[in-house]
């Protein structure tokens, strides 16, 4: 591709971001570069790649890599006086150059040919999709059988077929199963919702997805999705709307939130000390910090001590957008963020690091692994910890 | 120059197959590999040599015929000049009568080079790639790994053990293709649809002849295997395979 | 019933696949063995016919044309190889054929035969009967290699007026240096498509270097790129024939299985119908991804001690 091939390609669909035009605001100050958590190994920080667009060099951009050094954990984007949308725009439309050129990493190009065959990015069976709900012991409405429900409860891609995050869609089915929350899942028919493969670039992709996804939500009547998934919930408040979406949206959290009083009656005492990580689609993308910890708070005799880098301040898993760019990202940068943030949480006297996000947890057991802190530092989904304090 | 790749379904393996006597139905039918690999040399053949044209044939049944078209489609997005899509009229599984069939279709259609994949799983009665040479009456080689053109035609073919050789062929000639000599490149779901809104795609009807000689007796599931399971969830496993290793002194 | 075997010799080596052919062959009636260069293949056991052409070629099936016409048998074996496939198929317009066949069956039936050919993958027997003279292209290892050997009576043949210029051989071309022979190790760790990531390979180096093993894999992950050529197990690449082969996430195709003579074979899939398990001793069903940090963990735990 030629260097104005690129840039038209690049400006084309930095045009469809809302607030592309800030891009232009930008006023070089490299705050994104000092808040990137992969800033040590990347020769273009946002504020470099910025300017090498402004100065159309921004094949050199694509050939050095650095656009795959990103989990677009929002961080630059956040802290950014201009409000730069990098996050959303820049690295994206960056990312799509390299697909378009047919040579994304090999990680990345195999998860999102299994997500456009498949519906998931494991290239497992569609019809496995609802494999988890064989190991409850209750029935877990379907949809397709049961046509309306309150609550459609979404699982998401890791929630349906990682085994560690399945036992995260698990316990949060039967708490919804112990409250009587009128719920129903999509199982076979639901579909990657797709937001990592946007923030990959693969914003064709994408779209086929989220038409899929609405095509089959209209089929059924419910009056709101609850989902764990974290980007799973950022797409369909963010994206979705734009396909023609419009249903209320809870994130896990927030659905445990609204249900405190009933599982309140429910819960019981818990001897541990506690601290929560603020995943970056729940808290710094989109501003839900207080349910979570009002919920851990509520536990009975359940101590919670804060980590330093705390809400919007929050450390990024190494998860996100980054998930299926490990190896080009291990090949480049020796800092590994989870590892940074499960010392972190150790060091603060917690028992238990409590996440909210599905891609966090695999991701922070593995750095116990590797920080020798195995045995002494557990890691739990917000509403495993619920269980647990349910069940006793 | 022109170049033809024929391009086929197969069964995909993701899910179980549904077999009976008679019968073995998939889940679903994916574009098969090798012939992917087919398409992706030639595309490589094209960045070389830059006179080529390279003509796509997508061969199908009439119940996959729809699914035939996104393989299609990501050819087009590739590079394929033209399209076409045959559909078989078939009772056969023998590729010896679908050689024959596409013989007929490709023959006076002034194709240099007809690059195929050199296997398909669902393939048990024959090869296509050979006897459509034959019936073509055209030199064949398979295994390929690599190709180059310089007047004639030089293709590494991987033989047994890790050994390659080098072969020379004259032109035309027919080439069955195990692997591209670069991976897969990759097609985003835009340039895909693009390519498939753009691409005009030549439909045709094959007969498919009656070569009589093989007759299927039945499809069977195969026996269960002679193999000690060791059961449990990851950390029993993990210890049942840690014994193991230490009965066979492994460890 | 006569049989004529399409035996293969590379760089004047009779291959292993031609004694396993005649061992079939021997099993059915009579048979003769076509050689078609200038190797030893006195330990071929029975008749050969040698017909000194050159290095293997694909054309040469010209000369086997030539032999049918001369020997009349009522069914011709080939091995399911590189070589094999290529001069089966095209033959395969004049006679009937199956092919990936691992079993035929006897018969004092001179005008059909009933064969057993693995298909899909290994997911599918499919029972086959051929009109005589027919042809089976037959898999690797299917038969013991050692009933085919013994005392060769060579008959040498020359072919007059024989043009087969039209496919020259040119050269063997070695494979690129290597890092390590996996062949030769004895304790190879294999990996699959369902290792999932490349960046799951390096937990399979972190198993092989516990074991003192080495790393190899099938030839999708090879065809990606996320192990060289040189560590490829199965028909094209390497047999492994040390003490032990843990498969991960191998569905095991007989192009792959055919490359493993270990004398212990784990296999770890989570498909609990792949056909890996049917050459293995052991097997368990389990995500690879999950096991293997476990695994790694229990055993770095025994080294230590």
């Amino acid at each position: 591709m030629e260097i104005e091939e690129m840039l038209e390609n690049l400006f084309k669909r930095m045009e469809e971001v809302p607030d592309y035009e800030k891009f232009f605001q930008c006023i070089q100050c490299g705050v994104c570069g000092g808040s990137c958590p992969y800033s040590t190994g990347t020769v273009f920080t946002p504020r470099r790649m910025v300017l090498a667009i402004r100065a159309g060099i921004v094949n050199e951009v694509i050939e050095s890599f650095s656009h795959w050094l990103c989990s677009s954990c929002f961080t630059c984007s956040l802290r950014c006086p201009s409000r730069v949308p990098i996050t959303d725009a820049v690295i994206p439309a960056l990312r799509e150059l390299s697909l378009l050129q047919g040579n994304p990493p090999e990680e990345l190009a195999s998860a999102l040919i299994s997500i456009a065959r498949y519906g998931n990015p494991f290239k497992k069976s569609p019809r496995k999709r609802d494999d988890w709900t064989k190991e409850v012991e209750f029935e877990v409405p379907l949809m397709a059988k049961k046509k309306s429900a309150e609550v459609m409860f979404l699982t998401g891609c890791y929630g349906a077929y990682h085994s560690r995050c399945r036992k995260i869609t698990k316990s949060l089915a039967k708490i919804m199963h112990m409250i009587g929350t009128d719920f129903a899942i999509l199982g076979n028919e639901e579909r990657c919702i797709g937001d990592l493969a946007r923030l990959n670039g693969e914003f064709g992709l994408f779209e086929e997805l989220a038409e899929k996804n609405i095509r089959t939500f209209s089929k059924y009547s419910f009056s709101k999705i609850v989902t764990h998934d974290a980007h799973a919930y950022n797409a369909l408040i963010r994206e979705y709307t734009k396909f023609g979406f419009g249903k209320e949206v809870l994130h896990h959290t927030q659905f445990l939130h609204k249900n405190l009083e009933r599982l309140k009656e429910m819960f019981n005492s818990l001897d541990y000390t506690v601290t929560y990580h603020d995943s970056c689609y729940v808290g710094r993308r989109n501003g839900i910090y207080e349910e979570p910890r009002e919920v851990i708070r509520s536990i009975p005799k359940l101590k919670f001590v804060e980590m330093k880098r705390n809400r919007e301040n929050a450390l990024c898993c190494g998860g996100g957008s980054g998930i299926w760019l490990d190896s080009v990202i291990k090949e480049r940068v020796k800092y590994r963020p989870a590892e940074s943030r499960v010392k972190e949480a150790f060091s603060v006297g917690a028992d238990i690091l409590v996440t909210a996000c599905p891609l966090d947890v695999p991701m922070f057991e593995d750095a116990l692994k590797v920080t020798d802190l195995e045995g002494k530092l557990e890691i739990m989904d917000i509403s495993e910890l619920v269980l647990n304090a349910i069940e006793g | 120059m022109k170049v033809c790749v024929l391009l086929r379904l197969v069964p995909d393996l993701v899910e179980e197959l549904e077999i009976s006597e008679n019968e073995v139905v998939p889940f679903q039918y994916i574009p098969n590999e090798r012939d992917e690999h087919a398409i992706e040399e030639a595309i490589v053949l094209k960045e070389k040599l830059k006179d080529v044209t390279l003509d796509v044939v997508g061969i199908a049944d009439p119940d996959s015929a729809d699914e035939i078209d996104e393989g299609l489609g990501f050819a087009a997005a590739k590079g394929a000049d033209k399209l076409y899509k045959v559909i078989l009229n078939r009772q056969t599984f023998s590729r010896v009568e679908i050689a024959k069939a596409l013989a007929d279709f490709l023959n006076d259609r002034g194709y240099s080079l007809i690059l195929t994949g050199v296997q398909a799983i669902d393939s048990f009665a024959g090869s296509l790639g050979g006897a459509l040479a034959r019936f073509l009456n055209l030199p064949y080689i398979g295994g390929a790994v690599e190709l180059n053109l310089n007047e004639k035609l030089y293709v590494k073919k991987e033989l047994e053990g890790g050994i390659s050789a080098e072969y020379r062929l004259p032109l035309p000639a027919v080439v069955g293709v195990l692997s591209a000599e670069r991976p897969l490149s990759f097609v985003p779901f835009t340039k895909l649809r693009q390519a498939m809104k753009r691409a005009e795609i030549e439909e045709v009807e094959l007969e498919v002849p009656k070569i009589s000689g093989v007759e299927l007796v039945r499809y069977e599931t195969p026996p269960e295997p002679d193999v000690l399971m060791l059961e449990g969830d990851v950390e029993e496993v993990a210890d049942r395979i840690v014994e193991v290793l230490r009965d066979i002194s492994v460890i | 019933m006569k049989v004529l075997v399409v035996g293969e010799t590379v760089n004047g080596e009779v291959q292993n696949i031609t004694y396993e052919l005649v061992s079939c062959a021997k099993k059915l009636g009579d048979y003769v063995t076509l050689i078609m260069s200038d190797a030893d293949v006195s330990s071929i056991d029975g008749r050969v016919i040698k017909v000194n052409a050159g290095e293997p070629n694909p054309v040469y099936y010209k000369i086997v044309e030539r032999v049918i016409e001369l020997e009349k048998p009522d069914l011709i074996v080939f091995g399911n190889t590189s070589i094999g496939v290529d001069l089966s198929s095209q033959l395969s317009t004049n006679f009937p054929i199956a092919t990936r066949v691992y079993n035929v069956k006897s018969s004092k039936n001179l005008k059909e035969v009933e064969v057993r050919s693995m298909a899909y993958g290994g997911k599918v027997v499919v029972v086959l009967k051929l009109r005589l003279p027919a042809i089976v292209v037959i898999n690797a290892g299917s038969y013991d290699a050692g009933e085919g050997m013994g005392k060769a009576s060579v008959e040498e043949l020359e072919l007059k007026y024989f043009d087969i210029d039209d496919v020259e051989f040119l050269r063997y071309i070695k494979p690129e240096v290597e890092d390590v022979d996996i062949s030769k190790a004895d304790v190879v760790v294999s990996v699959g498509r369902g290792i999932g990531d490349e960046a799951n390979i390096e937990l399979a180096e972190k198993l092989a270097n516990l074991l003192d093993g080495v790393v190899a894999g099938s030839r999708p992950i090879v065809d990606q790129g996320w192990l060289p050529k040189t560590r490829q197990v199965g028909k094209s690449g390497k047999t492994v024939t040390g003490k032990l082969y843990i498969a991960l996430g191998i569905s095991g195709a007989t192009e792959h299985t055919e490359g493993i003579k270990a004398k212990n074979v784990i296999a770890v899939n989570t498909d609990k119908s792949a056909p890996i398990f049917r050459i293995s001793r052991f097997g368990a069903i389990a995500d690879v991804t999950e096991l293997l940090p476990v695994l790694i963990d229990k055993i770095r735990e025994i080294r230590e001690k």
